[in-house]
């Protein structure tokens, strides 16, 4: 249990800390990396509670997909040159109430849910009508009716992605003209006569070349 | 026990777009292969839907899929009117540069997810079939991607559809949390009449799918969709979505809250009476055909809407006639805008038909009998389909929206009439090209056929549609 408690409070300090660095730090760049190892933190919580179903999708969907997202835009634009100014200059002032008291409702929010599910535990029984079986890991229970009773859904989700992706190559897959390709057959199989040309140069007049 | 046989339609059109998909991969230049092979694979999809004949509901996947009656009428009928329009487009596709591998793909599946929805018995389900639909014509919408207007119209339509997506989202949630239960018929079994915020939840689900026929007041975006996305694709836009979404009203309205008929009655008439008449005024300054089809269809969805109002089998039957006709009306007015042709450019505007009668008699006869049928005008089809929707609408004594659905009809009759009476008395301007491919001439032919003796011998379409039986 010692270690368990450890291991806790080693991953959520991590997660704090780069939170907060995410926020702090100076160069955007910095501030998705850190993002990032937020994202890990959690799903090694997630899975250090059990559910690690939600911790492993965390991983592949939010560092996996949107993190790296993040990452390119944050590369294409090249806004890592515009420094973060926030906790260094005067405009912070005006900045940071706002920003603490939207934490604050957050906050806020966070404990009635919290309280409601600490206070009372016969709410979540009453409404709650799926056999869930406590012995089965969250991958098997979720498995067991994704693959059975929900499997024409599961089957149509993955047309929506498929018809997304299509959609996605269309619309922005353009096939330029004039790109030089590199052909190794092509390389290889040139003879001497197509490619080596003997030209009698006249003296200050020069060869044209044409590519 | 799940019995795949129900699904074999679904199942086979999915296969068959992946198989495409591939073929287009591996295979160079393969457009106009992997376009007629999908024209093929709905003809197949179609003769699996025909192929078995329902006489009992089938409930499958945990009585989340329904097959019953309706469901394979709308099929046969989404299926049946893309074939018809993907034969009618394909020069039109040709000529504008975007004839992809990926054109086809998108409409099979977004026709699959049109089949999902028409099926559906589950807020789940619908939901899923719905996001696949609209997802696959946010693309088409793009499609013309180098052009201004089509990008425009692509980018509205994503962010408003997105929009209504989930005002839907939440509507269903809504009825999830004071339910219990995403299954229709358990949603009926144990709905609280009482509750105001299931009602909110109804109005919201209803938003949704107002949005998805372009019933006012969600129907802004509409005109801007259909005027800039090729035409094709409007032609696509105008037909298919709307037997869609219609199926999904007539199925969320009369299974989960057929007992709480006051509740949603009047929001459903009052999308009927402002549509109707939002159509009929809205389309007189139109200058543009694409744009004057979009209001005429806006006008025609509160014309469907008015029937699935009354609350009985008659009104459901009578939308549904209604939705039949108006897929072949516009399929004929969509040909008749397809061969407005000169050098592969199209022409789309109202004053390019000024005196196209002298040249071209059997095209402007055919413009001369769908626009008369759009506008109601005895005997032919368009007529009938407003007919038995009055006559649905007054058998419940709601006098009020028969009359306004007849003053409308008035109105809405004038721009209908103005068009033909540019194509017959103006001034000829244009000369269009005469010779046109098969696959239009055949479609628009059907067309006219079907509006022109419909009347000579109704009782055979009546008799299909009249062994639906919700209620």
């Amino acid at each position: 249990m010692i270690i368990h408690s450890i291991f806790f409070y080693f991953f959520a300090t991590i997660a704090i800390i780069s939170a907060i660095m995410v926020t702090a730090s100076k160069n955007t760049v910095h501030s998705v990396f850190f993002l990032i190892l937020d994202f890990i933190t959690i799903s090694c919580l997630f899975i250090m509670i059990g559910a690690e179903f939600l911790g492993m999708i965390m991983l592949i969907v939010y560092v996996g997909a949107v993190a790296v997202l993040f990452l390119f835009v944050v590369m294409m634009l090249n806004v890592s040159q515009q420094k973060n100014t926030w906790f260094s200059s005067e405009k912070s002032s005006t900045h940071i109430p706002f920003g603490l008291l939207i934490s604050l409702i957050i906050f806020i929010e966070l404990i009635i849910v919290v309280g409601g599910w600490k206070f009372k535990p016969d709410l979540i029984q009453s409404y709650s009508s799926i056999g869930v079986n406590l012995n089965e890991t969250n991958t098997h229970s979720i498995g067991n009716v994704l693959y059975t009773d929900y499997i024409h859904l599961f089957q149509l989700g993955g047309m929506i992605l498929l018809v997304s992706m299509i959609g996605a190559i269309v619309l922005t897959f353009r096939t330029r003209v004039g790109v030089k390709r590199q052909s190794y057959i092509k390389q290889i199989s040139r003879e001497k006569d197509t490619a080596v040309e003997l030209v009698n140069v006249e003296s200050k007049k020069g060869v044209k070349i044409d590519v | 026990m799940i019995n795949l046989n129900f699904v074999f339609p679904e199942i086979f059109i999915s296969l068959s777009l992946m198989f495409l998909l591939m073929l287009g991969v591996f295979k160079k230049n393969s457009s106009v292969i992997i376009y007629n092979l999908s024209i093929i694979s709905l003809i197949i999809t179609l003769a699996l839907i025909l192929n078995r004949p329902i006489d009992k509901d089938i409930y499958l996947f945990m009585d989340a899929y329904k097959i019953d009656y309706l469901s394979n009428f709308m099929k046969i009928l989404t299926v049946l009117s893309a074939i018809l329009v993907m034969f009618a487009s394909k020069k039109y596709i040709q000529s504008l540069n975007i004839f992809n591998i990926e054109y086809p793909v998108l409409l099979l599946s977004s026709i699959v997810g049109m089949m999902v929805m028409i099926s559906s018995n589950d807020l789940i389900v619908f939901y899923m079939g719905l996001e696949l639909q609209s997802l696959s014509l946010y693309v088409l919408a793009s499609y013309n991607r180098d052009n201004l207007l089509s990008s425009e119209s692509g980018v509205k339509y994503f962010v408003l559809s997105a929009l209504s997506s989930g005002l839907l989202l939440y509507g269903c949630s809504l009825i999830y949390g004071f339910t219990g239960s995403t299954n229709f018929d358990f949603i009926m079994n144990n709905l609280n009449n009482n509750n105001y915020i299931l009602s909110s939840g109804i109005v919201f689900v209803l938003v949704g799918l107002a949005f998805k026929i372009s019933a006012v007041p969600f129907h802004m975006w509409a005109p801007d969709v259909y005027q800039g996305s090729p035409t094709s694709v409007t032609s696509f836009f105008a037909i298919l979505p709307k037997i869609a979404a219609l199926a999904v009203f007539i199925r969320f309205l009369y299974v989960p809250f057929i007992y709480v008929v006051d509740q949603w009655q009047t929001i459903i008439v009052f999308l009927s009476i402002a549509s109707m008449l939002f159509g009929a005024i809205a389309a007189i300054g139109q200058k543009n055909l694409k744009r004057l089809v979009a209001y005429s269809s806006i006008g025609h969805m509160g014309y469907a809407l008015a029937g699935l109002a009354v609350n009985s089998n008659e009104g459901i039957k009578s939308s549904v006639l209604y939705i039949t006709i108006y897929v072949f009306m516009n399929l004929g007015f969509f040909c008749c805008l397809f061969m407005l042709k000169k050098n592969d450019k199209y022409y789309e505007n109202i004053d390019d038909l000024s005196g196209i009668s002298k040249n071209h008699p059997f095209l402007s006869f055919c413009f001369l009998i769908i626009l008369f049928s759009l506008a109601g005008i005895p005997p032919l089809a368009g007529f009938f389909a407003k007919f038995y929707i009055f006559m649905a609408v007054i058998e419940s004594s709601m006098y009020y929206l028969a009359i306004i659905g007849l003053i409308s009809t008035v109105i809405a009759a004038f721009y209908y009439l103005r068009i033909i009476k540019i194509i017959y008395f103006d001034p000829e301007k244009i000369k269009y090209d005469k010779e046109h491919n098969i696959g239009l001439q055949f479609c628009l032919i059907i067309s006219a056929i079907f509006i022109l003796f419909y009347f000579t011998y109704p009782s055979w379409l009546n008799e299909i549609v009249s062994k639906i039986s919700i209620i």
